[in-house]
């Protein structure tokens, strides 16, 4: 759809299809499997329409969130190749329009969760379109090498929002996963960012390989992999899930340690620069992705053998 | 090129204003349609899904059956 969008001049209006990019439908799909997770593992009954619905409405959230950031950013998008062909940079949407759409869809995803679920999973999901749109897209993200760490703050926040709208208040298992999430962000990322960083350094965002280096980043990458290490195993030792999540946890996340490891120690130049085609930084972050579903989905099983 | 219909369906100021190829044109009426759809169905789920609270909130409190 987007090929076809681009072939034709701005004044043809925006394809459908662009209307739905702006929501950023691949962040999107992930949220929703965490979200619908948190719902999952929480003990108590939620009706499976309302569940149904309770996840629609996190997915709704995240696009929303993901629309008013791409209306804020639509200045450093268009300097990036990887984002350069996004509706608004792109000019077959208005910005103005953008921003409208983002909020409207806010309102309506937190409506209905309130409905659906409850206000507690209500007021979560309306304060992390508020930390996504506002703390990490509008203030932070533009500020400080750590914008990575703090945004991941707001990709964990669905497990919260799913294990909330089921039993109506937060306890310490969604605040694990929560972590889990928060800690896995930076070594997904920055592995990611370690072999695509200079789209950021043309945008001026400062992101870890820019303003402090590839060696750093490397560092930084194995540091998180190994806070992670114990973080992801504490639900098991906790007496909060079985062995099923407990053995899963520990297997996969020394595995990830040891491929940030070899991110760490790959061939490099004085600058941290790898002489490998950053072989090792891809492997990690495309584990990283598993990691995570992995995870989570043996924290699904481990509770509903 | 775009069926009559479709010609008919389109405001005047903007033929007029115009110098599209009629493959834009038609291109334009395309993205157009599929903007409508698209609003109809987002409607319609959100109607739905409205209804379907209503339903369940109205069993949950026995005060349909």
């Amino acid at each position: 759809m987007t090929t076809q969008a681009t072939t034709f001049t701005p004044h043809l209006g925006a394809d459908p299809g662009d209307w739905i990019a702006l929501l950023k439908p691949r962040v999107i799909s992930l949220v929703v499997f965490t979200g619908a997770i948190g719902l999952i593992i929480a003990p108590g009954h939620i009706n499976p329409m309302m569940a149904a619905i309770a996840i629609f409405a996190i997915a709704l959230g995240a696009g929303a969130a993901g629309a008013i950031n791409m209306w804020y950013d639509a200045d450093i998008d268009a300097l990036m190749r990887r984002t350069s062909d996004r509706p608004i940079p792109a000019g077959r949407i208005e910005a103005g329009g953008v921003l409208g759409y983002g909020i409207v869809l806010a309102i309506i995803s937190v409506l209905l969760m309130g409905m659906a679920g409850n206000l507690c999973a209500a007021g979560v999901l309306a304060f992390s379109i508020f930390y996504y749109a506002v703390i990490y897209t509008m203030w932070l993200k533009r500020r400080t090498p750590q914008n990575i760490v703090i945004g991941g703050g707001a990709g964990a926040f669905p497990a919260v929002i799913g294990w909330a709208a089921v039993t109506g208040h937060i306890s310490l298992l969604p605040m694990l996963l929560f972590a889990i999430v928060f800690f896995w962000t930076p070594p997904h990322f920055w592995s990611l960012s370690l072999y695509a960083a200079k789209d950021y350094e043309k945008a001026g965002i400062p992101m870890l390989p820019v303003v402090k280096g590839a060696k750093h980043t490397r560092l930084n990458v194995l540091v998180y992999a190994l806070l992670l290490l114990p973080i992801s195993i504490s639900p098991w030792v906790l007496g909060l899930t079985g062995r099923i999540y407990g053995i899963t946890a520990l297997v996969m996340s020394l595995a990830f340690a040891a491929l940030c490891w070899g991110v760490y120690a790959d061939r490099q130049d004085a600058a941290g620069v790898s002489l490998n085609n950053d072989k090792p930084a891809r492997t990690a972050f495309k584990f990283s992705l598993l990691y995570l579903f992995v995870l989570f989905a043996a924290c699904a099983v481990d509770r509903l053998v | 090129m775009m069926a009559k219909d479709d010609f008919d369906r389109m405001p005047r100021t903007e033929l007029r204003e115009s110098n599209w190829t009629p493959e834009e044109r038609a291109e334009f009426i395309r993205r157009r349609r599929g903007r409508n759809w698209l609003l109809l169905a987002a409607l319609g789920v959100f109607s739905m899904m409205i209804y379907g609270i209503a339903v369940v909130k109205l069993h949950e409190y026995g005060q349909m059956w």
